[in-house]
């Protein structure tokens, strides 16, 4: 088995984002997967990009434009 | 002044981009001198040079140490100088390539780390290199964090020196706790906007001429004052890249609003300022890797920088923003602002829809944050009275950690508290009727701007403390008067469901010290409570109580940051002080007093310098 390198856009661990880390993932190219060298996260590149999206849903304003900015 | 935005646009031509070679180079052996590297950071260099001048930007061009080597590097500076009018200035940061390597022999590269012998030498190298390329001296410098030694030594040396990056708002332990506790950024508890650093403390504004640095000082980009607080620093700041590393953005149409909220947001700062407001936007060429980062492909990082060119060039063309170079900035900035003068912010929650507000209040004497989520509560406290001497780097007591101390930080100390046993920092009020007790930190509401002469005022919407047969219409005002050191806390009882009743406000302060989430040794600090008599308590984990009828002032001596805080009443009321333990290492220092309706009680937190 050769060893694990970075993947085709440094996708970081999605679980490990969730805590604020930043985890660059390696890609295991014989089991096709990507994982986190510090938590227990594996993934295919789809689960990680659904994941990431998972993420998004923190950001409830994410696609608000304000013209506001007090409550005056 | 009329209405002022004010853009600080920085490119750096750096030759070994940070993320760069630890990125693109991964799998490979290190190699500094790489020609790949080089060529693929003068060509981010230029792209964005290009994004700036095609929408009719202004830069100031930070050559770094390695760029004085490249003569392709220099070429470009001089070339945009002429036709663009850039200011070629000089940045501390980039220090990594082979020259710096052999002299110094070390992998140390931020500046405010090394030894002051090393700061000197190392400074005299690259202001020396600089003056020998471009025939002068530069009038802009900067790093991500400039201590008081350094500031002081550049500016005695080469007077030039007019502006300076000076610190990144907030960059401490999370950006550690995000980099996998790797990235020694250790400096929270500093301005967010411009400002003229002390002599004795970078963070610490100066108060007078005796105490100004002789620069002016501008923060590394522009951050989310709430989201930046909370989260990871880099991931919400003026800093299109930062914006997808939080991964704020529509992963199909590769759009986000978020970061022009961000600068409207900024823009809209004005108001609380005198008409000025302040954006800087500083991307070094690693986060423009042609490799991709944080997910996010080259094409995006690129959309990502020349949408940000873009908004800000339209609000140029629309006459909504002047860009400046950094000497440019300085001179308006000495031009147009004092040394009291405060800068305020009354800041929204513009990312997670939960309408959260903050006000954050800055001057010479102390860093303030309100927050009306918790009833107008102070959750973040920094002295600067005391102008803490705290020097920083290889052989001093600091090595990496170049945070102001707080008093009270609600991230680190927990705040209002809400755990099993113990007790979080926070400066709020208590309310009690008849066994039941409510906190002002749970009531949630919004506050207004307003000044009345040299006094900043926050009115918030009054709210109702509903005990068992009494409700209570409270409303709060916070008074920051320039140049005081104090703040003011007024509680105003506006009406009672039963007008005969009374109930007892307490208005406390849990408070400690500290940079990180860990505690300190409280050994030592002295607690007192004066009025009629004298009461004291020398802190020893004790767990032991003072208290003082008719008191007129209760005060904490924290000999560790040299600092004295205090507070006093404006009428007659119930000291006291509070020690903590070993699982609540706090102290305490509060008032009670009886109140009805009508009535109002105000009381005064002030800071000093300890000697």
């Amino acid at each position: 088995m050769a060893q694990a390198g970075k993947g085709r856009l440094n996708y970081r661990c999605p679980s490990c984002f969730m805590r604020d880390l930043d985890i660059d993932m390696f890609f295991d190219r014989d089991r096709q997967e990507y994982y986190c060298i510090r938590c227990q996260f594996v993934g295919t590149e789809q689960e990680v990009l659904s994941w990431n999206q998972r993420i998004r849903t923190r950001y409830k304003a994410m696609h608000r434009r304000f013209t506001s900015f007090d409550f005056d | 002044m009329e209405q002022t935005f004010i853009l600080n646009l920085i490119h750096r031509p750096e030759m070994v981009p940070e993320y760069a070679a630890t990125v693109t180079g991964q799998g490979r052996e290190e190699d500094i001198a790489n020609k790949k590297l080089l060529t693929e950071s003068l060509d981010i260099f230029k792209t964005q040079q290009r994004l700036a001048h095609e929408n009719g930007l202004k830069v100031t061009i930070q050559m770094t140490y390695a760029a004085l080597f490249n003569e392709e590097a220099v070429a470009l500076a001089r070339h945009d100088h002429a036709v663009y009018g850039d200011e070629i200035a000089l940045s501390l940061l980039g220090l990594p390539c082979e020259q710096f390597r052999r002299k110094y022999k070390t992998k140390d590269f931020c500046i405010w780390m090394f030894s002051l012998e090393d700061k000197k030498r190392i400074v005299d190298d690259v202001f020396g290199k600089f003056h020998e390329i471009f025939g002068f001296w530069p009038v802009s410098t900067g790093s991500y964090y400039m201590d008081a030694d350094l500031t002081n030594y550049i500016k005695a040396a080469y007077p030039s020196v007019q502006c300076a990056v000076a610190t990144c708002w907030e960059e401490g332990p999370k950006a550690y706790h995000t980099c996998n506790n790797s990235w020694y950024t250790l400096f929270d508890g500093g301005p967010w906007a411009p400002w003229i650093p002390s002599r004795q403390n970078t963070h610490a504004p100066a108060a007078n001429a005796g105490e100004d640095s002789g620069i002016v000082a501008i923060p590394h980009l522009s951050r989310d004052l709430l989201a930046c607080y909370d989260g990871n620093g880099s991931n919400f700041g003026t800093h299109p890249q930062n914006v997808l590393r939080g991964m704020i953005y529509d992963a199909e149409t590769w759009e986000y609003p978020y970061l022009y909220n961000l600068i409207d947001q900024y823009r809209d700062l004005a108001k609380y300022n005198d008409g000025y407001a302040y954006n800087m936007m500083f991307v070094g060429p690693g986060w423009m890797n042609k490799m991709g980062r944080w997910e996010a492909p080259y094409e995006l990082l690129l959309k990502s920088y020349s949408d940000g060119c873009r908004y800000y060039g339209d609000l140029k063309k629309q006459g909504k923003l002047v860009d400046m170079t950094m000497s440019e900035f300085a001179a308006f900035y000495r031009a147009n602002k004092t040394y009291t003068q405060p800068e305020c912010a009354l800041w929204r929650d513009i990312l997670y829809g939960s309408d959260k507000q903050v006000f954050w209040y800055c001057d010479p004497y102390l860093r303030a944050c309100v927050n009306m989520d918790q009833g107008g509560a102070i959750v973040d406290l920094r002295p600067y009275a005391a102008k803490l001497s705290w020097p920083v780097g290889i052989g001093t007591k600091h090595v990496q950690d170049a945070s102001y101390p707080f008093l009270i930080q609600e991230k680190y100390r927990a705040g209002y508290f809400t755990h099993y046993a113990g007790e979080g920092t926070v400066r709020s009020a208590k309310l009690r009727y008849h066994g039941e007790e409510a906190d002002l930190c749970l009531c949630r509401t919004k506050a207004h701007f307003s000044r009345e002469g040299r006094r900043r005022i926050l009115t918030l919407d009054p709210v109702e403390i509903v005990f068992s047969g009494l409700t209570v219409k409270l409303q709060t005002r916070v008074l920051f008067e320039e140049g005081s050191g104090a703040i003011e806390l007024e509680r105003r009882i506006l009406s009672m469901s039963d007008p005969a009743a009374q109930v007892e406000l307490d208005e406390y302060m849990v408070a400690c010290y500290g940079t990180t989430e860990y505690p300190e040794d409280m050994t030592g600090i002295l607690l007192a409570c004066e009025g009629g008599r004298r009461e004291e308590i020398t802190y020893e984990y004790r767990c032991r109580e003072k208290s003082v009828p008719d008191a007129w002032q209760v005060s904490a001596v924290i000999p560790a940051i040299e600092t004295k805080v205090s507070m006093t009443p404006s009428g007659d009321a119930e000291g006291y002080v509070r020690e903590g333990y070993a699982f609540s290492p706090m102290f305490t220092l509060g008032f009670k007093k009886m109140m009805k309706e009508k009535e109002a009680f105000s009381t005064w937190l002030k800071l000093e310098k300890a000697d």
